[in-house]
């Protein structure tokens, strides 16, 4: 390798990895040493660990590696260590060397021999031991990385009461673990790429053969190729990136950060989009009624699991219309609402000074801050905020005559059916002002267009090429098994149609356990 | 070109909302609830309108109270609104419980009167009716008391809502009385209101039957007749049946609880002569035994029973009686059961209907059934 090279090497690997895609190794150590060095100007963490045989003098190497990237343990007991004290023949071949080591010296679990020198940056970088050795122009690349990972706990945003615990992580090789042991199947298949210009995000698509559908693996392949973008963060990046309906406040792609979810979304033909550093797990396609169901339902007994779901989907649908109802019946509609009830509610807002409107609004937004306050709050800082939140805000601005009660009641039940469906949370926020909004202007009618709004807008969207409104539109018996209910398990014996319209049957259990008495 | 467009959207659309948009826009707190209507005749105008009106106050333990407002017009609707000029709200309708009608008005005849209530998009035609006995209908408002409820009209519309384990007073709507009024062959009655001194307080009272020829009123029927009448018009649902039988010392009063009832009319129809036969069937059970006399076996019971199916059916026909001398109407529905039965005969004899009412001969065929006599199987015996 000439100095020009090393010097255009020098000058470009700031910007693009892709100049060093021809070029090789050089026989020289320090001339490779040096080239390296020229690479990762300004980085000291990269470690330079020349060493040789004990008894052949003239093997020499060099293990290059990224501190904190690799497990030291591997580099010092099963790289250094062999390879210095080895018993290799002396009429050794330099020619054969690199062989002899990767066959018979180094005792880590993956070695290869590599002379493309952006190979060899990009496996460095991956956290591998670079092993160079004189006089030769290939080098062994040996798997070490080992770094500190955050440990499997249960997943602050997805509790549950029964079921497993595990939550993914942000190694994908750990988060692959997780998959693969509930799913022991050679047909589950991972796909890798890279994405991100300088951050290398390793994605792993993850499907299973036979199941997933064939077109919408080729569509994701090909959102995923389109992707041109320095760097993925988190999994989120991505969500966005490959999403329908780009300016739907409903997500199309869902996430999910538990192990035992993608497994089932898995096996319903769905596809997982696993990103490096990120916990969050993508599952494609992603339909509306994915938003209320919850793994626990599948666990616990299906009546109950049926009436929590129910729960959660009519909460969306309240949590929505409450304030916009509300609005409307004391605004325009009084009759309406029974005598009584109007006589009490015109009696808590006697001397209120705002229109009713108005402080729903505020009352409305203050519970925005307080969520948003709540959430990035240290926990103890959190409790003060729930005590301004609750006996500020709430009974002395009654007291106070600000605001009605029949207000604060309308702003907290709303509140907390916000709360019912955390994956629709954005969503419910923007329609339920919308919703305010025109029926401050036309009452209930103004309401019902917005409900019409929406419906066109849910009943339009795809993900995928799948409906979003899929199984919930529909009479049939079958599509209805997992929308609003839960069917017990021996009824369910197909898989969502569309998604899973490969391989339809997912159940052949012929009876159930005992006799199917009261 | 194209983020002028966008703007020019949102502006034809802002504009086309908020300038059409927050018609009928009140807030609940500014409504001036009425919750009944008096109406009378007026002193200059043709028409005195009384309303009450609930008034909320503020506060934590506040309850509502009513307040009367008083006001004349030419129209209702003038009247109406000239409450405006005297307190400067706007009376809101939807939630008036009573019509109360002063006599005076109602023998005019009150079509015209209830007109603009069941025109009016804000009134409400379930809006119940009545006529006060009183000499004004404005003094029930102004005089009467509630026992129960701060408001007098929305005690009365609770009281009428119960009449129908009393059944002393027929229960009318203003579309009740709309159909009837309209419907050939019927009638219209109401009920009436008095207002009674009870330890000097002025309670309120409905009991008895107003009549109505079309739309003017004739006369009245007093509690009992009211009962007899809603057992032809198969209104009865529950009330009482009091019956006294003949015992060892002296007379013994029994009650029978009524807890079902079915009328049907019959008409029968031959040559020229219609003839009409009332089926009753009531179910009752003793509730009441005021003497030691063995109603509950075999023997009693149907004595007890025929008895009062005795007494039942000369009630009836005393009442039918009355009805044909006095007052010329077919309160009881006659005319429309024929109509319903045999339309053809209707259209020939509908002209003269009511002169063919005076002479129309009923049968009346009561059917009293005793089921039980409540949790007592005895009669409660005095001893030494």
């Amino acid at each position: 390798m000439t100095l020009k090279k090393q010097n255009a090497v020098k000058e470009n690997n700031k910007d693009n990895m892709a100049e060093l895609n021809d070029l090789l190794l050089g026989s020289s150590l320090e001339e490779n040493i040096a080239l390296l060095r020229n690479i990762f100007t300004n980085d000291e963490t990269l470690v330079f660990r020349r060493f040789q045989n004990r008894n052949i003098k003239a093997v020499k190497c060099c293990a290059v590696y990224f501190n904190g990237m690799i497990d030291p343990q591997i580099v010092n007991k099963d790289i250094i260590q062999p390879v210095l004290s080895s018993d290799l023949k002396d009429g050794i071949d330099i020619h054969n060397l690199p062989e002899e080591l990767q066959y018979k010296v180094i005792a880590s679990g993956n070695v290869n021999l590599e002379n493309q020198l952006d190979q060899i940056v990009s496996s460095i970088l991956y956290g591998n031991t670079l092993l160079l050795i004189e006089n030769c122009e290939k080098a062994l690349i040996i798997s070490s990385n080992g770094w500190e990972t955050r440990a499997i706990t249960e997943p602050e945003s997805e509790k549950v009461v029964r079921g497993p615990r595990e939550g993914l992580t942000e190694s994908i090789i750990m988060n692959i673990t997780m998959i693969r042991r509930r799913i022991k199947d050679p047909d589950l298949k991972l796909k890798f790429r890279e994405i991100g210009s300088k951050t290398h995000t390793r994605v792993c698509i993850c499907y299973i053969e036979n199941v997933a559908s064939e077109n919408i693996l080729k569509e994701l392949e090909k959102r995923l190729d389109q992707i041109d973008i320095d760097g993925i963060i988190d999994s989120g990046y991505i969500q966005e990136l490959i999403r329908d309906a780009p300016f739907s406040p409903f997500e199309t792609v869902g996430h999910t950060e538990k192990p035992d979810v993608v497994a089932a979304k898995l096996l319903e033909g769905r596809i997982a989009i696993i990103s490096d550093c990120s916990p969050s797990v993508l599952t494609v396609p992603y339909i509306m009624i994915e938003n209320s169901q919850s793994n626990e339902d599948y666990y616990n007994n299906f009546i109950y699991s049926s009436f929590n779901r129910f729960l959660r989907t009519i909460s969306f649908v309240l949590a929505v219309s409450v304030p916009a109802v509300y609005l409307s019946i004391v605004t325009f509609h009084q009759e309406m609402l029974p005598t009584p009830l109007v006589l009490s509610i015109s009696a808590s807002k006697q001397g209120v000074p705002f229109p009713s409107f108005f402080s729903l609004l505020v009352m409305l937004l203050i519970f925005d801050l307080l969520r948003e306050a709540a959430t990035r709050m240290p926990t103890l800082i959190g409790q003060a905020v729930n005590i301004v939140g609750t006996l500020v805000l709430g009974q002395a601005a009654v007291e106070a005559k600000l605001v009605s009660a029949p207000v604060i009641i309308v702003t907290a039940l709303s509140g907390i059916l916000t709360l019912m469906n955390l994956k629709l949370i954005g969503a419910v926020i923007m329609i339920r002002f919308l919703f305010l909004i025109l029926s401050s202007i036309l009452g209930i009618y103004g309401y019902i267009f917005g409900v019409i709004a929406i419906s066109l807008h849910l009943l339009s969207i795809r993900s995928f090429g799948v409906p979003y409104m899929l199984n919930v539109t529909t009479l049939k018996g079958h599509n209805w098994q997992d929308t609003f209910i839960r069917a017990p398990w021996w009824s369910m014996k197909l898989r969502p149609k569309i998604i899973g319209a490969k391989n339809l049957v997912r159940q052949r259990t012929k009876k159930t356990g005992g006799k199917k008495t009261g | 070109m194209k983020p002028f467009k966008i703007i020019l959207l949102v502006l034809i659309i802002m504009g086309n909302l908020l300038l059409t948009g927050c018609w009928n826009y009140r807030e609940i707190e500014k409504l001036a609830i009425v919750a009944g209507v008096a109406i009378d005749k007026g002193t200059n105008s043709r028409y005195r309108v009384t309303v009450e009106i609930v008034h909320i106050s503020q506060g934590r333990d506040a309850k509502p109270s009513s307040r009367i407002v008083t006001m004349e017009g030419e129209t209702m609707m003038d009247a109406v609104r000239n409450e405006i000029s005297l307190s400067g709200e706007r009376l809101y309708w939807s939630h008036a419980k009573v019509i109360l009608l002063s006599q005076e008005v109602a023998r005019e005849g009150i079509a015209k009167i209830i007109d603009w209530y069941t025109r009016d998009s804000e009134t409400r035609t379930d809006v119940k009716i009545l006529i006060s006995g009183e000499k004004t209908a404005g003094e029930i408002l102004e005089r009467g008391k509630g026992v129960t409820e701060e408001i007098k009209s929305f005690e009365l519309n609770s009281m009428l809502d119960n009449q129908k384990s009393l059944a002393k007073a027929p229960k009318i709507d203003l579309f009740d009385f709309l159909n009837m009024l309209e419907s050939d062959g019927t009638s219209p009655v109401m009920p009436l209101i008095n207002i009674r001194q009870a330890d000097s307080k002025s309670v309120l009272e409905i009991m008895g039957t107003a009549v109505f020829r079309h739309d003017k009123l004739i006369g009245f029927l007093d509690g009992e007749e009211t009962k007899y009448l809603l057992f032809i018009k198969n209104k009865v649902k529950a009330g009482v049946l009091s019956q006294e039988e003949p015992g060892e010392e002296g007379t013994c009063p029994v009650a029978l609880e009524i807890f079902g009832n079915k009328t049907r009319l019959e008409p029968l129809v031959s040559d020229n002569n219609i003839e009409f036969k009332v089926n009753i069937t009531v179910t009752t059970a003793i509730d009441e035994i005021e003497g030691s006399e063995n109603f509950i076996e075999d023997k009693g019971r149907i004595k007890l029973e025929k008895d009062s199916e005795a007494s039942l059916k000369a009630g009836i026909e005393n009442l039918i009686k009355k009805v044909q001398t006095d007052f010329g109407v077919d309160i009881f529905g006659f005319g429309s059961e024929l109509k319903n039965d045999k339309p053809k005969l209707w259209g020939k004899l509908s002209n003269n209907w009511d002169d063919r009412l005076k002479s129309l001969k009923v049968t009346v065929i009561p059917k009293i059934h005793i089921r039980n006599s409540a949790v007592l199987s005895k009669t409660i015996k005095v001893k030494d």
